[in-house]
């Protein structure tokens, strides 16, 4: 190095050029074994725990100020939030009674089918941290990683419906992509007719389209789409949008169908992280009729899978 | 030297955590795509001022920070890092006398081919971002520069 030191303007110049192509070829080769190869998944996740105290430093203030209004609200809303709350519960418990019938029915009749595929098991509540992963990619980062046994590809819900599924894991955090990325598609089903699809993002997060459905196929307006388990990302019925506009130009073979998703992919703050059941319930005898109920009441990350 | 390179240690990392932060600050989705650079044009600042200390292992460094945090590709923005500092640090005595209208224009050059690299490695990972709000933000960057080489210079020069 001594030598590259020398006043010398080109010798500098030389070294320089030296470093920046060491440099450049190190960043290659990262590039190049990480998209290649699985191997750099672990350095990644434990990377990232080194990139957690900026990320929670930025998001404190926001979380800070939420907490602070969720602090300093009046009696009266705090009243009005109970009230409505009470109903809301109200009327998922009368649900949730039909729920537990039809959820073990059902289970009765894929077991005579021996098809046990997309049905949630257990789930785990996470916050999104508050910070922005890129300008042009409909992604979230998690507060739950590895350490709390999420997985690539889990699929993640919110209280509306659908909401994406995980890309990357680090320790404590993990990478989310919405089901409105330009990059994700997902296996739905027309909940009227049973009529199965595919539904791709736009990149736009209140925006889905169904490319692959020609002019001649039964569905309108108003539709709802939930998803149909195929392909075992997501688990089955959960739902994804509603149809709002159905363009059918003559000219075209294929209809241009758009989708509202149902989740709200750009408020939502919590979100459930699903993990699906074993596909050893037509083996075992029937279940205690202990369903997950998918949103009123998360079970606990430790309780045992029923 | 010794001395000079220890002075610039504190302010190179408290500026690298600052713009690090204001990178995923969340902001509305329409100022989303102004937003500039931040970290590329502290990591180009230290560069061209004093390449000893703030020079390509710095912009490796920090490349690979901004990779992990942003979930893309390890490496991606490591090397458009590092080829952009090595040509600042190359063009650092013409930078520095050039009259700051002259200087924008230089960062805005070194800001678009940043740019361009992250366009390309997209690209060839099979991940492309079409839309053509990425290109914003290499000309906010160079608005914004002589701001934070103001801001950068009272660091270090009394």
């Amino acid at each position: 190095m001594a030598v590259f030191r020398s006043p010398d303007t080109s010798g500098r110049v030389t070294a320089l050029l030296l470093r920046s192509v060491l440099y450049s070829l190190l960043a290659l080769g990262l590039i190049v074994v990480d998209k290649r190869y699985d191997h750099l998944g672990k350095i990644r996740q434990y990377l990232s725990i080194v990139a957690y105290p900026i990320q929670v430093a930025v998001a404190s203030p926001f979380q800070g100020w939420a907490w602070f209004r969720e602090s300093v609200t009046t009696r009266d809303t705090l009243r009005a939030d109970k009230t409505r709350l009470e109903q809301d519960l109200r009327v998922a418990q009368f649900r949730l009674q039909r729920y537990e019938a039809l959820e073990a029915e059902n289970i009765r009749l894929h077991a005579l089918r021996d098809n046990t595929a997309g049905v949630a098991a257990r789930f785990v509540v996470g916050r999104i941290v508050q910070v922005d992963l890129d300008a042009f990619r409909e992604r979230v980062l998690m507060d739950k990683g590895a350490r709390d046994g999420v997985f690539i590809g889990q699929a993640v819900l919110d209280s509306g419906g659908v909401f994406g599924q995980v890309t990357r894991i680090g320790q404590l955090t993990s990478e989310v992509i919405l089901i409105s990325d330009s990059t994700h598609a997902i296996p739905v089903q027309v909940n009227r007719n049973g009529l199965r699809t595919i539904a791709v993002g736009t990149g736009d997060s209140s925006l889905l389209k169904l490319p692959y459905l020609s002019t001649s196929t039964d569905i309108v307006k108003g539709d709802l789409l939930v998803t149909s388990g195929l392909g075992g990302g997501f688990p089955r019925g959960y739902p994804v949008g509603v149809v709002t506009d159905v363009k059918r130009d003559p000219a075209q073979s294929l209809a241009d169908v758009s989708v509202k998703p149902s989740a709200a992919l750009d408020r939502a703050r919590e979100l459930l992280f699903v993990w699906l059941k074993e596909s050893d319930i037509a083996a075992a005898p029937l279940p205690d009729p202990k369903p997950a109920a998918p949103v009123a009441q998360p079970p606990q990350p430790g309780a045992p899978r029923p | 030297m010794m001395r000079d390179n220890r002075s610039r240690a504190l302010p190179i990392t408290i500026s690298v955590l600052i713009a690090l932060g204001l990178t995923i600050l969340p902001l509305p989705d329409v100022l989303d795509a102004f937003r500039p650079d931040f970290l590329v044009l502290v990591v180009l600042y230290w560069a061209i001022t004093s390449p000893q200390s703030g020079g390509l292992a710095l912009a490796f460094l920090t490349g690979l920070a901004l990779d992990v945090i942003q979930g893309v590709v390890l490496g991606q923005h490591a090397l458009a890092l590092v080829l952009m500092s090595a040509w600042a640090t190359n063009l650092r005595l013409r930078l520095r006398v050039f009259p700051l209208m002259h200087q924008t224009l230089s960062i805005f050059a070194l800001l678009a081919g940043y740019q361009f690299i992250l366009f390309w490695v997209d690209g060839a990972t099979g991940n492309p971002v079409t839309s053509f709000a990425r290109w914003l933000a290499p000309l906010t960057g160079a608005l914004f520069w002589p701001v934070l080489a103001g801001l950068l210079r009272s660091t270090h020069e009394r």
